[in-house]
């Protein structure tokens, strides 16, 4: 029944999503272009994580390792050489394509929780790794990032062109995982999220449909670590590399619909405005807006397992049934 | 080599601590099958717990005892029948998420009530060492060492030798058979998350004359509890001990030649590699 629901109606999320971009616009300050920038950005990788955890059913709680790779490749490059972050965007996915292979080859198979800790175990060793290797990353220090904007640098005055970046990172996000649910590899992967066994059963190459799904997940998550990087202008392992960051890849994802190609977005679109504000204006109370997060989390989890977006889809189906003669549930 | 012996001892008195908190999380998990995220976040507030009955009672950490482990029993209790029944049915990430969840707002919720500081009791005993032979030893970690694995062997007696242990077991084993059989399910759950709540928040007292309280205490031992109950062959109450003791000792080392910087790599290094190359734990029945 909700799977029924759930493949139909995409045009109105991607009506949602494509109009999206004209909010920034009508922010009255950068403060709220910020928020929506962030949006976007969260959105994508939210996305991403959820190509391979969320259709998969595997938790990783590591993601904030690909969004470190994607940060630190971009930006070493360009202090260091002066390489462009468009083009060390690209090297960063390639780091975190061999990366994603070594570790999801080595951890793939590893059965429900011990796959979960593995992937906390190997974030914490990069940032680890991130943080002692002083000569190459600053260290704990972090790296500032120059400011000198132009299209090469990827970095820009106005908050208006990060808005469309990081929309354009939301729309690929979406996309590839619309089309993957459509494909081979996406039905394979659900299938064996559902049931390992009857899945390899049916003739299904688990070990690689994972290990597929897992580098393009790690890869579009790195991309949107250089986004970050570039945006943020400032990166340090501490914060960026943080458990508390692959955790906020999870909620988003969860809040709207795990394993679904816009619940993520969904998720980010209600979340991470609400997030922001309640650190912007709460600020007094430090620890609040991530009290706030959770409490919402656990109250998602406990009565709507399946996230907010059944409920929308329903809920778009009742304007469309309306506005059209007939069309059956 | 005086060093050397000196070293491994400390690595061997903090992986007692350690033992008493995985113990805790592997009853948890392997009873109920639930993995506790948030099982650090009962270590912190027991030690904020033990904090105040210091500074509000004047009670010492080892005086509070009997009143923290009852409150962190109800806590545990609690924490049970509002939160963890209801997703006992549900999908592993599920539940894994919801421990994290959990683990949020006790983190954040500690954060509001009492602020980031750190905050350490200091009795008389805090500083106070005992030689042995050439060894110089912290008092409080032997207290908390004795007093820790001390609990953790009555915990596994429990198990093997009284009734309610064979129960816990058989539900272990198989729940719908254990069900037939006459067991009441939720009660042993509800049970068994309770004494594995208590036990760390035993640890989390025992740790407050030697680690200050803060919000975040709990985070780190939480992966670390993990990791040896990983080590030890996830639900096995000996692994666990073994594997805390094995944690203590390569963090203490690790330390010592390669800096306190490196302490967490090594052992998350230690536990890759059992999980790649002996995936049932070092100490578990394959």
């Amino acid at each position: 029944m909700i799977n029924k629901i759930l493949s139909r109606n995409n045009s109105v999320l991607w009506i949602i999503a494509l109009a999206s971009i004209i909010v920034p616009f009508f922010m009255p300050n950068r403060y709220f272009q910020d928020i929506i920038v962030m949006t976007f950005l969260w959105a994508g990788l939210a996305c991403s994580w959820n190509l391979y955890s969320g259709y998969c059913n595997r938790l990783s709680i590591g993601h904030a390792a690909y969004l470190g790779i994607g940060a630190y490749s971009s930006t070493l490059l360009y202090i260091n050489f002066g390489i462009s972050p468009w083009i060390g965007m690209l090297v960063g996915g390639a780091i975190s394509a061999v990366a994603a292979l070594i570790i999801g080859g080595s951890t793939l198979r590893l059965k429900g929780t011990f796959f979960v800790l593995s992937t906390i175990a190997f974030a914490e060793i990069l940032k680890v790794m991130t943080i002692t290797s002083k000569d190459i990353t600053e260290g704990a220090l972090g790296v500032f990032i120059p400011y000198e904007p132009s299209f090469m640098n990827m970095i820009w005055a106005s908050k208006i062109p990060y808005a469309f970046l990081t929309w354009i990172y939301m729309l690929v996000a979406l996309f590839i995982c619309v089309k993957m649910e459509k494909s081979k590899l996406g039905y394979s992967l659900i299938a064996v999220g559902e049931n390992q066994e009857a899945a390899e059963n049916l003739g299904v190459n688990s070990s690689r449909t994972m290990l597929i799904a897992f580098v393009m997940s790690a890869v579009l998550t790195s991309f949107g670590g250089t986004i970050y990087a570039q945006y943020i202008m400032f990166i340090e392992p501490t914060s960026v590399m943080s458990l508390m960051n692959s955790v906020n890849f999870i909620l988003l994802a969860i809040t709207g619909g795990m394993g679904t190609a816009f619940g993520p977005m969904v998720g980010s679109f209600i979340l991470t405005p609400i997030s922001n504000l309640l650190r912007g204006y709460l600020s007094s109370v430090s620890g609040l807006h991530t009290f706030v997060l959770g409490m919402i989390l656990i109250v998602i989890l406990l009565f709507r397992p399946d996230g907010i977006l059944p409920q929308l889809k329903l809920f778009f189906n009742g304007l469309i049934k309306k506005s059209k003669v007939r069309k059956g549930v | 080599m005086e060093q050397i012996l000196q070293v491994f001892i400390s690595g061997i008195f903090s992986g007692g601590i350690y033992a008493l908190v995985s113990v805790g999380l592997a009853l948890i998990f392997g009873i109920i099958g639930l993995v506790n995220f948030a099982h650090g976040e009962f270590l912190m507030l027991s030690m904020y717990f033990a904090y105040w009955m210091y500074n509000i009672i004047g009670l010492d950490p080892y005086q509070s005892m009997l009143i923290n482990l009852a409150i962190m029993a109800i806590i545990g209790y609690l924490t049970y029948k509002i939160v963890m029944e209801r997703v006992l049915e549900a999908n592993h990430s599920i539940q894994i998420i919801l421990t994290l969840a959990l683990s949020m707002v006790l983190q954040n919720l500690a954060l509001m009530l009492w602020k980031a500081d750190y905050r350490s009791i200091r009795i008389d005993m805090t500083t106070d060492t005992t030689y042995v032979g050439f060894l110089t030893l912290s008092t409080p970690r032997i207290v908390a060492f004795v007093i820790a694995i001390g609990a953790s062997v009555l915990l596994y007696l429990f198990l093997q030798k009284t009734y309610t242990g064979a129960a816990m077991r058989a539900v272990a084993q198989n729940g719908k058979a254990a069900q037939l059989m006459g067991i009441n399910l939720k009660r042993t759950y509800g049970l068994a998350f309770t004494i594995g709540i208590s036990l760390v928040g035993l640890a989390g007292l025992l740790l407050s004359p030697i680690y200050p309280a803060f919000p975040l205490v709990g985070s780190n031992f939480s992966t670390l509890a993990f990791i040896v109950v990983v080590i030890g062959g996830l639900t096995s109450i000996p692994g666990s001990i073994m594997g805390g003791l094995l944690i203590g000792v390569v963090e203490s080392f690790a330390g010592y030649f390669a800096g306190p910087a490196y302490q967490q790599a090594a052992y998350f290094l230690l536990f890759i590699l059992v999980l790649i190359f002996k995936p049932n734990g070092l100490f578990g029945k394959s």
